[in-house]
């Protein structure tokens, strides 16, 4: 499907032009962003699947948890806590960059999209920006000179906040150092490279505003809303995309895909969302990047190491006990029924090679080796996660409170195709999971990408 | 003065000197320090090297192999507990290891001069498969004069006593070869064929492991280190699966 979307998108863009085109040039929704699976958080290795580029993920270069700025008199500290909850210098960067320099490629469903340099360089930075233009880019998608941004910038959320911390992040990003490096073009098929599309594009799917506070909640419920839909726009991830790019705000937060990674359900699904999870594993969750039930895969980690491991209990137990009020969406079907033999086959590779980390029972050893029985991730719709797990494995995120990386190694040069699907689908189905059977295609499919040097 | 010269010189021939050494050391005496991270990256696997799965042999001559596969039989031969050397593809193991790496003696310091050496040094010949290819036709040559035909011809109660012969280093071969070392290393060669992992070539189905209850390459046994006075009740598995895997063969 995903290929196709250059041709739909463009066949769309062009008809929606034949009815514009008697009022205004160009027009046409110019969906440029996370669309149907890319988000504004790129992988960790966007660009080499197989570099080791996990870096960042080393506890000696974990920086002081900064929670108590969030509190501070000088806007300067707050602006940086919120630069944290927001996640920004994960796209901001570019990998082995310098901090807030921009540049990183954001690979979208539609292009590749490079990040901003958001550091004070008057030439190349937002140096140049007056706080009302800062305000209008957070607020409205406007950027310098009025030029429309891509939504793959997440101004759908950050719109949710108020001027005040918009404000006072400009101002902590007014002592970041000023580096000098240009933007590259973006990778843009025409039309979509029509910045002026994007109004259309905000007509459609872009509501502007602060969000209000729900007086009949607590003041937790109301300061996990806040993050969760503003500096922190989870949803950016974990909210379905339609096919331009956009969030389903009818599925919020029931699970999305970015660049091959599921983002998870974070309702209360009994399934594949969190119903199984108390608000305590949720915060152990974001804090340590592990709990009892999981330990954090793909660019998750990534999140959780700059940003959730950084901020304080409070707002950690604050987007819990958000997310914990969440409805469930509703009831997905159930009752997969894979093939006996590819259970059969399943249950014996995982004997073999999964149990004796996973245990027989799949119950796992909690905060070491993840429990696959009842696991979210492992039972979402889409397979994506498992089985490139599998294939390529992973590695625990070594977080201040968890600084032991454990790895779990690839078995892309071990197993071939059809026995990947036959354990994923048995993983998925064991103990009481149950979701779709995996076709050996889809492994096909992951494997030339991400199956590296040894598969075959 | 002068002595000042001859001191810088000594000086610059000792720097010429050790940096020439630094220069001889193999890379791996330079080892990796890892701290504070697990070394891993995605996908990143040291796999096993495969043997070259084209049928037939490689390094075996005919007439080598016909020696190869009798020999075999008779030190691990087929009977009421399963199938021997011969039928889990002890000779084809055999034949892929002396035409690789370990055939060429890469484990073997086989510079010149080679002195002769006294049993309690050990090894004392060239490289296995230059032992293979210059004893297996003494061998014969040897068979057919007190058997009256060659080692493979002969029938198992012959081939038995030739090979306890051999084993006692009684054997007459030509050309000063030690008939004892070779069979010690064919009998060696024969066991490791029988018990490595079926993706080396031999030990076909994982026999020679069901026949000892070896269940093979297992990363560990939690699930079950606290049942005591039971019998482990997994089948053996090779580093390439096994049959209950989706339909691939062990």
């Amino acid at each position: 499907m995903r290929r196709h979307f250059p041709t739909l998108v463009l066949g769309l863009c062009l008809s929606t032009f034949a009815v514009a085109a008697a009022t205004a040039p160009p027009p046409a929704p110019p969906p440029v962003d996370p669309g149907g699976g890319a988000i504004p958080i790129p992988p960790a290795n966007a660009d080499n699947p197989t570099a080791d580029v996990t870096s960042w993920a080393e506890p000696s270069q974990a920086e002081p948890a900064n929670a108590a700025d969030r509190l501070s008199a000088d806007p300067v500290l707050r602006g940086r806590y919120l630069a944290v909850a927001g996640d920004c210098k994960a796209c901001h960067t570019d990998v082995g960059g310098a901090p807030f320099a921009g540049a990183r490629p954001i690979r979208t469903p539609f292009g590749i999209v490079y990040s901003a340099n958001i550091t004070p360089d008057a030439r190349t930075g937002i140096g140049g920006w007056t706080a009302d233009e800062f305000y209008r880019a957070m607020h409205k998608g406007v950027g310098h000179g009025g030029k429309r941004l891509y939504s793959v910038f997440p101004y759908p959320y950050f719109t949710h906040m108020p001027r005040a911390d918009i404000d006072a992040l400009r101002a902590y990003l007014g002592t970041v150092p000023a580096v000098s490096q240009v933007k590259p073009a973006n990778r843009l098929p025409f039309p979509l490279n029509i910045r002026f599309l994007l109004r259309i594009w905000n007509a459609l799917f872009f509501h502007p505003g602060e969000l209000r506070p729900d007086p009949a909640k607590s003041e937790a419920w109301n300061r996990g809303a806040y993050l969760v839909w503003g500096p922190a726009h989870c949803g950016g991830c974990h909210t379905p995309k339609n096919f331009l790019g956009a969030d389903r705000n009818k599925h919020a937060l029931q699970g999305g895909r970015l660049d091959n990674w599921v983002a998870v359900n974070l309702t209360g699904d009994p399934r594949q969302g969190l119903a199984g999870w108390d608000k305590a594993d949720i915060a152990e969750y974001l804090r340590s990047g592990r709990n009892s039930y999981a330990a954090a895969s793909g660019s998750m980690q990534e999140v959780i190491y700059e940003s959730t491991s950084r901020m304080s209990d409070a707002d950690l137990m604050a987007i819990a006990t958000y997310l914990k009020d969440l409805p469930p969406g509703a009831p997905k079907p159930g009752g997969w029924a894979p093939t006996e033999a590819a259970m059969r086959g399943g249950a014996a590779i995982f004997a073999d090679a999964c149990a004796a980390c996973h245990v027989a029972d799949g119950s796992g050893v909690p905060r070491f080796f993840p429990p696959l029985r009842g696991d979210a991730s492992l039972q979402s719709k889409d397979p994506t996660t498992i089985v490139r797990i599998i294939l390529e494995g992973s590695r625990s995120l070594p977080t201040p409170a968890r600084p032991t990386p454990l790895a779990m190694p690839a078995f892309a040069w071990k197993l071939d195709d059809n026995e990947i699907a036959s354990v994923a689908t048995f993983v998925r189905n064991a103990w009481g999971n149950s979701a779709p059977a995996v076709p050996a295609s889809k492994v096909a499919k992951l494997r030339r990408r991400y199956g590296g040097r040894t598969g075959g | 003065m002068a002595r000042d010269g001859m001191s810088r010189r000594v000086a610059l021939r000792l720097g010429a000197v050790l940096s020439a050494a630094a220069l001889a050391l193999p890379r791996s005496a330079f080892a990796d320090t890892i701290r504070r991270r697990l070394p891993w990256g995605p996908a990143a696997a040291d796999r096993p090297e495969r043997i070259d799965a084209r049928p037939g042999y490689l390094f075996f001559t005919d007439a080598e192999a016909a020696f190869v596969e009798a020999a075999v039989a008779r030190l691990i031969p087929k009977d009421e507990l399963g199938p021997g050397a011969l039928e889990t593809g002890v000779p084809r193991f055999i034949d892929r290891q002396l035409a690789g790496p370990y055939g060429q003696g890469d484990h073997f310091y086989l510079q010149a001069p080679m002195p002769k050496g006294v049993a309690t040094q050990g090894w004392q010949m060239g490289s296995p498969s230059e032992v293979y290819r210059l004893l297996i036709p003494q061998v014969n040559r040897w068979a057919a004069d007190a058997y009256g035909q060659a080692f493979a011809a002969l029938g198992p109660d012959k081939q038995d006593e030739a090979l306890k012969v051999l084993e006692k280093g009684d054997a007459s071969l030509k050309g000063g070869v030690d008939g004892k070392a070779f069979f010690e290393l064919l009998l060696q060669n024969t066991i490791e064929g029988f018990f490595a992992d079926p993706i080396y070539g031999g030990n076909r189905d994982m026999a020679g492991w069901r026949l000892i209850g070896f269940p093979g390459a297992r990363y560990d046994y939690r699930d079950f280190v606290g049942r005591h006075g039971e019998a482990y009740p997994l089948p053996p598995v090779s580093l390439s699966g096994r049959r209950e895997w989706t339909g691939k063969q062990s």
